[in-house]
């Protein structure tokens, strides 16, 4: 069985995130590691190697689209277990928003072929979750979303367990499917060292419209109009000062129902 | 010149003198050791605790002996890579890289570089998994700086050795598997290896030995969290296929301290990064007279030395390993930068623990554990001095270790 498991590369957790005077966003991490495999998607990648540990999945392919030296996300993936990567990169795919993307990807994954299983992880950056369903859509496939644990899964179906308001329910769909991972499914895995130096020495295949054949990706039909810095909040501080504890949490207490904060 | 932006944290971009591979692997040490060994480390040093998952955890990852080839189980490492996942384990404590360098270096290198094939199969991949736990056997309680004068001795018998002695300050040896034991070895008579009576020989032995113990020692005030014990040898019988054949002398014991020496200068800086961002953090949000500490001449004076010491030696220890990949780097280099950096860092964490104030003695900011540790680092393999007549000998050709 063969498993994709689709990623993207994000700014780190920790870098620093200028707004630049054009509007364009830059950033920089003092740890020496701008970019990473987006947090979201380890635990897809952990899903994914799970399966092949398990003995489920022959292959666990990662795959991201980008610029052609995007590679830190799928190195990680790499480096974690994943036993191939493809990284698609071309300039008409350019802007593309997560209609684009899920083009992009269920393309990449038809051309790939024969794949039974494709993992998101919950969202990306953007933070919209669209991007799972939209290829789910595109594939024909049916998307099991918000997946909280794998129970069941052969050639031809698979049973999960999904997370709803106040609970939990089981589902069963018949392969192939489009999950996207919550982060309760597993703890990911750190990359091992003799991980990543396997991980450096494969040669990760860029793929471009030749490969993927599509006639229109779609550019973005999001405006990205006007990206601005949260205005700094304002506020006072108000100290409470008293002898006595009793009379100082009062007071508090009052304060903080008068600010209807409690 | 074009515009160039100066970055506190990494002044002269190391981060840019390292290839994909060696940030990849400084990366995941790094997560490894601020999600998994942080969160553990205070309790561990309060109660002076070791958790034997750490074992396994760093078997996982490929912690230990990762210069090792992969054939063995191992990562085939770069030195380089080596120094960089010793400064991020040291960050978090010199204890757990105590415990790191000694598998690695001081256990698994030895069978590595002096062993036979079969030893190298029989203990390297358990070793590299975590599943062994390694010691090494050099310092004796009347004998520290002075190696030479070891009295543990082996005596050959027609199928082994007898081994009897003791050895002391030996991390992890209370827990270990696996003992590399250095002793004294007589009545070998002339063999393949030109050895002489009394020549230092490297033996394996394996717990449940006969005659072996290994007591913990009680009350150490420094690496609460790495378990540190003697070895008590008596009249351990060895049998032939134990002894490492491939090193006599003091160039077998000399040649592991050499390794190991290596990471320790890499991870005592890890440690001083570690005190100065806690001593930047603390004078920055402390706010005294009216204004926060690090307003204050002194204390920017403190920052700026210790920036400067630690920048300068980072490149120390990145060129000696860049050296020590293309195999130019000497036993010198390495007593410089062993001597520097952990004076050095030594220095930086008694600073940071004097800016802190009060709260430099409480565990809960850290630094008064990595004051106590250095202590230690700055005394082990080699001590401050030791290394300084090392460097005396190698510019003027005078030995200064005895009176003759």
């Amino acid at each position: 069985m063969k498993v994709v498991v689709c990623t993207k590369q994000t700014p780190s957790t920790t870098a620093a995130i200028t707004l630049n005077n054009d509007g364009s966003v830059s950033w920089e991490d003092a740890g020496g590691k701008p970019n990473i495999l987006n947090p979201w998607d380890e635990y897809g990648v952990e899903t994914g190697i799970r399966l092949k540990e398990d003995g489920k999945a022959s292959d666990v392919i990662a795959l991201t689209t980008g610029a052609p030296d995007d590679t830190v996300g799928l190195k990680t993936a790499l480096a974690m277990g994943c036993t191939e990567a493809i990284i698609v990169a071309d300039e008409a795919y350019a802007g593309v928003d997560t209609l684009g993307t899920a083009r992009i990807m269920a393309a990449a994954i038809n051309n790939i072929g024969d794949v039974s299983l494709a993992i998101f992880g919950r969202q990306i950056n953007g933070d919209m979750g669209h991007t799972a369903v939209q290829t789910a859509v595109k594939l024909g496939w049916t998307p099991l979303t918000q997946v909280t644990a794998i129970n069941e899964i052969d050639d031809d179906r698979i049973v999960v367990e999904r997370a709803v308001d106040d609970g939990r329910e089981t589902v069963e769909a018949p392969l192939p499917v489009v999950l996207s991972v919550s982060k309760e499914i597993y703890e990911p895995r750190y990359p091992s060292f003799m991980g990543i130096r396997k991980a450096n020495r494969v040669k990760i295949p860029v793929w471009g419209n030749d490969e993927l054949n599509l006639d229109d990706a779609g550019g973005s039909k999001v405006d990205w109009s006007d990206i601005y810095d949260i205005p700094a909040r304002e506020g006072t501080v108000q100290m409470i000062d008293s002898d006595d504890m009793a009379d100082a949490a009062k007071e508090l207490v009052d304060s903080l129902f008068e600010e209807k904060v409690i | 010149m074009p515009k160039a932006k100066f970055q506190w944290t990494d002044p002269f971009r190391l981060n840019d003198q390292l290839n994909e591979e060696e940030r990849m692997v400084r990366d995941a040490a790094r997560e490894y050791c601020q999600g998994k060994l942080m969160p553990r480390i205070l309790q561990a040093h309060r109660h002076e605790t070791f958790d034997r998952a750490i074992f396994t955890e760093m078997g996982e990852m490929g912690l230990l002996g990762p210069t090792i080839p992969e054939e063995y189980g191992a990562a085939g490492l770069s030195s380089v890579c080596y120094g960089l996942i010793a400064r991020e384990v040291e960050r978090v404590d010199s204890g757990y890289r105590s415990t790191m360098s000694v598998q690695s270096s001081l256990v698994m290198y030895p069978i590595y570089a002096y062993g036979t094939e079969e030893q190298r199969q029989k203990y390297l991949p358990r070793l590299a998994s975590g599943a062994f736990v390694g010691c090494f056997g050099l310092t004796e309680p009347n004998h520290g700086s002075d190696p030479g004068g070891m009295e543990t001795r082996a005596t050959k018998t027609a199928d082994g050795w007898i081994l009897h002695g003791n050895k002391m300050w030996i991390t992890n040896s209370p827990i270990a598997d696996v003992f590399v034991i250095w002793a004294k070895a007589y009545g070998e008579g002339e063999n393949d290896a030109g050895a002489k009576e009394g020549d230092i020989r490297g033996f394996i032995l394996e717990k449940g030995m006969k005659g072996l113990s290994a007591p913990k020692i009680e009350g150490k005030f420094s690496l609460r969290a790495s378990i540190t014990g003697e070895i008590v040898m008596d009249e351990v019988f060895v049998p032939d296929d134990g002894l490492l054949p491939h090193v006599k002398g003091l160039r077998g014991p000399f040649g592991c301290l050499n390794k190991a020496r290596f990471g320790i200068a890499w991870g005592a800086l890890g440690a001083a990064e570690f005190c100065w961002h806690a001593a930047h953090r603390y004078t920055m949000d402390r706010e005294q007279f009216g204004r926060p500490l690090a307003a204050n001449q002194l204390i920017q004076l403190k920052l700026a030395d210790m920036m400067t010491e630690i920048t300068l030696a980072l490149q120390g220890v990145l060129r000696v390993g860049r050296l020590l990949d293309e195999g130019r780097a000497t036993h010198e280099m390495i007593s410089l930068i062993k001597r520097n950096s952990c004076g050095k860092s030594l220095k930086i964490a008694r600073t940071a623990r004097d800016m802190h104030g009060g709260n430099g003695i409480s565990d809960e900011f850290h630094v008064i554990r990595h004051v106590l540790n250095l202590e230690a680092v700055n005394t082990y393999e080699g001590t401050h001095d030791i290394h300084a007549l090392i460097l005396g000998r190698a510019q003027t050709g005078i030995q200064a270790f005895t009176g003759g």
